[in-house]
């Protein structure tokens, strides 16, 4: 345990938490329920998380949890009530606190480029070793701004077509947003234009981001060389089958080919059964059944994220 | 994409220029079951057309670093800098290999021996086949029991019993016409004619001691 608890302040430059970001293309995909487990086979392995619930379209990670929603929310932090560090809720379970998400339906806020920046900030300055955010579905200009500044950025698409489609769109909008920020406004724009020819199957020769950041002038030319070093992490849930988990690979490698983005396939999670019996009862699934198969699927990704060397068979 | 300028096997697969060999097979029948049929991982992404153009790449770079030898050339070139990926050509590594290793089998000994004349009309007009008889053509073509043996994979003691039509030191008469046959085959003869013929001699020799020993 000591290794691992030295392994993690390694993994975190500066000191703060370490900042883990779930999003999807796709809603329903299952960001609350990976970002929840997530959280809970940390706090098995001894480390303290907080989990922030920022899908505004319907928080609820506090049932995925099996707690009574918080009496403070994000939005006593967006009116400037309280602080971040105000209104982290603990749980029933060891090691693990929420942060309630914006659930007063009927006067919508939304969470604006300008509040996530302040956000990320204060995530920061958490007293814990991990903070877990559980965004809202889709590529946001909000929600783009958090993932970017993320230490582990984890993507959830399940096996449909439907979920696929929409994780590559986040994939686009991802990259085109770092992309934006470290370009020349003009050369960017061209970039657009170029896409949306390509997109219409209008273009001329095929398109490669990296041919034309290398043909184009106005870019930083290792800009995928960079984005490749702290890559988007790929989880494929609720897969029923080996062709559904082997889909991670095949999505790993179009991503190469098309995007020239380095993604790690971080690992396939089983449609289990245990999942649907847990929800129906308002608690989560490592809780209700730790020894469910979904248990060891979570361990190891977790391994793979904090502490990889101790998931090779040969040291 | 991989557009205009090639891009080499290694970058096809995805592989790290130190990849084992069995993580070559792997990224290949990977990569193979991306880009072939409905793969949903591809849709939106990659048209057909362009999926089927990537498998031929996959399946080219496959050919070569799936085959340690050709791969071995491959690397000396690529990595050694001597050429570039869009010069490393399928065509080109092979004719490489084949200059390295070429294919010459070493060209079977033939067996010399003195045609007579006389003895390849006795043979052609042979009717009656014995095990005197086989052993004579043997000897004619200067072919050693060791030889035969080894060519035949039949044990030079069954050989040696065949010659002599010595039931004692043969298996059944069933296992002894396939002896025959290769024997025959083996010596340029009309394989069939000679079984028949020798299994009727055989037959005939060896019936009146089971007979006695009955």
């Amino acid at each position: 345990m000591e290794k691992l608890v030295h392994s993690a302040k390694k993994h975190n430059k500066g000191g703060g938490p370490s900042l883990w970001v779930t999003a999807s293309g796709k809603g329903g995909a299952g960001k609350t329920f990976v970002t929840s487990s997530l959280a809970i086979t940390l706090t098995k392995l001894g480390y303290s998380v907080i989990i922030v619930d920022l899908d505004a379209a319907g928080a609820n990670v506090h049932t995925a949890l099996g707690q009574n929603p918080a009496p403070v929310s994000l939005r006593n932090w967006l009116e400037g009530q309280k602080d971040l560090a105000g209104i982290v809720t603990p749980t029933n379970l060891p090691r693990l606190s929420f942060v309630q998400g914006l659930w007063d339906s009927w006067c919508p806020i939304e969470l604006s480029v300008e509040n996530m920046r302040k956000l990320a900030a204060e995530l920061r300055t958490l007293r814990c070793d991990f903070v877990l955010v559980d965004l809202g579905p889709g590529a946001t200009e909000a929600h783009l701004e958090l993932f970017r500044g993320a230490d582990e950025k984890i993507l959830v698409s399940t096996p449909e077509p439907t979920s696929i489609e929409k994780t590559y769109r986040f994939l686009e909008a991802y990259i085109c947003s770092t992309l934006r920020d470290s370009a020349r406004p003009e050369a960017f724009e061209d970039l657009l234009k170029t896409l949306r020819e390509h997109r219409h199957r209008r273009h001329k020769k095929p398109f490669s981001f990296r041919g034309h950041l290398r043909e184009h002038e106005g870019f930083q030319i290792d800009h995928f060389e960079a984005l490749s070093r702290s890559p988007v992490r790929l989880v494929i849930n609720a897969c029923r089958s080996q062709v559904n988990a082997e889909l991670g690979y095949s999505m790993k490698s179009v991503c190469s080919k098309y995007y020239d983005l380095g993604l790690d396939f971080l690992g396939a999670l089983d449609f289990d059964n245990a999942v649907w019996q847990s929800v129906k009862n308002k608690e989560q699934v490592l809780i209700a059944q730790p020894f469910t198969p979904l248990a060891g699927q979570f361990l190891a990704v977790c391994k793979h994220l904090i502490a990889p060397e101790e998931l090779r068979a040969v040291g | 994409m991989l557009e205009q300028g090639r891009y080499n096997y290694y970058e096809i697969l995805e592989l790290p220029t130190t990849a084992p060999q069995h993580e070559v097979t792997t990224a290949y029948e990977r990569a193979k079951a991306t880009y072939s049929g409905e793969n949903p991982a591809i849709y939106t992404i990659f048209s057909d057309h362009e999926a089927r153009e990537l498998l031929t790449l996959i399946e080219e770079a496959y050919a070569i670093l799936g085959n340690k030898t050709l791969r071995g050339i491959y690397d000396q070139r690529l990595l050694g800098g001597q050429a570039q990926p869009k010069e490393l050509s399928y065509q080109s590594i092979l004719t490489a290999s084949r200059a390295l290793f070429p294919e010459n089998k070493p060209e079977e000994k033939k067996n010399e021996y003195k045609i007579d004349e006389i003895f390849e009309k006795k043979i052609s007009d042979c009717k009656e086949w014995d095990g005197e008889f086989l052993k004579k053509v043997r000897e004619y073509k200067c072919i050693g029991l060791d030889r035969m043996s080894e060519k035949t994979k039949i044990n030079s003691y069954y050989l040696n019993a065949l010659e002599g039509m010595d039931p004692s030191g043969l298996p059944a008469p069933v296992f002894v016409r396939g002896y025959v046959i290769q024997v025959a085959k083996f010596l340029g003869l009309n394989d069939k004619t000679v079984a028949d013929s020798y299994m009727k001699i055989f037959r005939a020799r060896t019936e009146p001691q089971h007979a006695r020993s009955k």
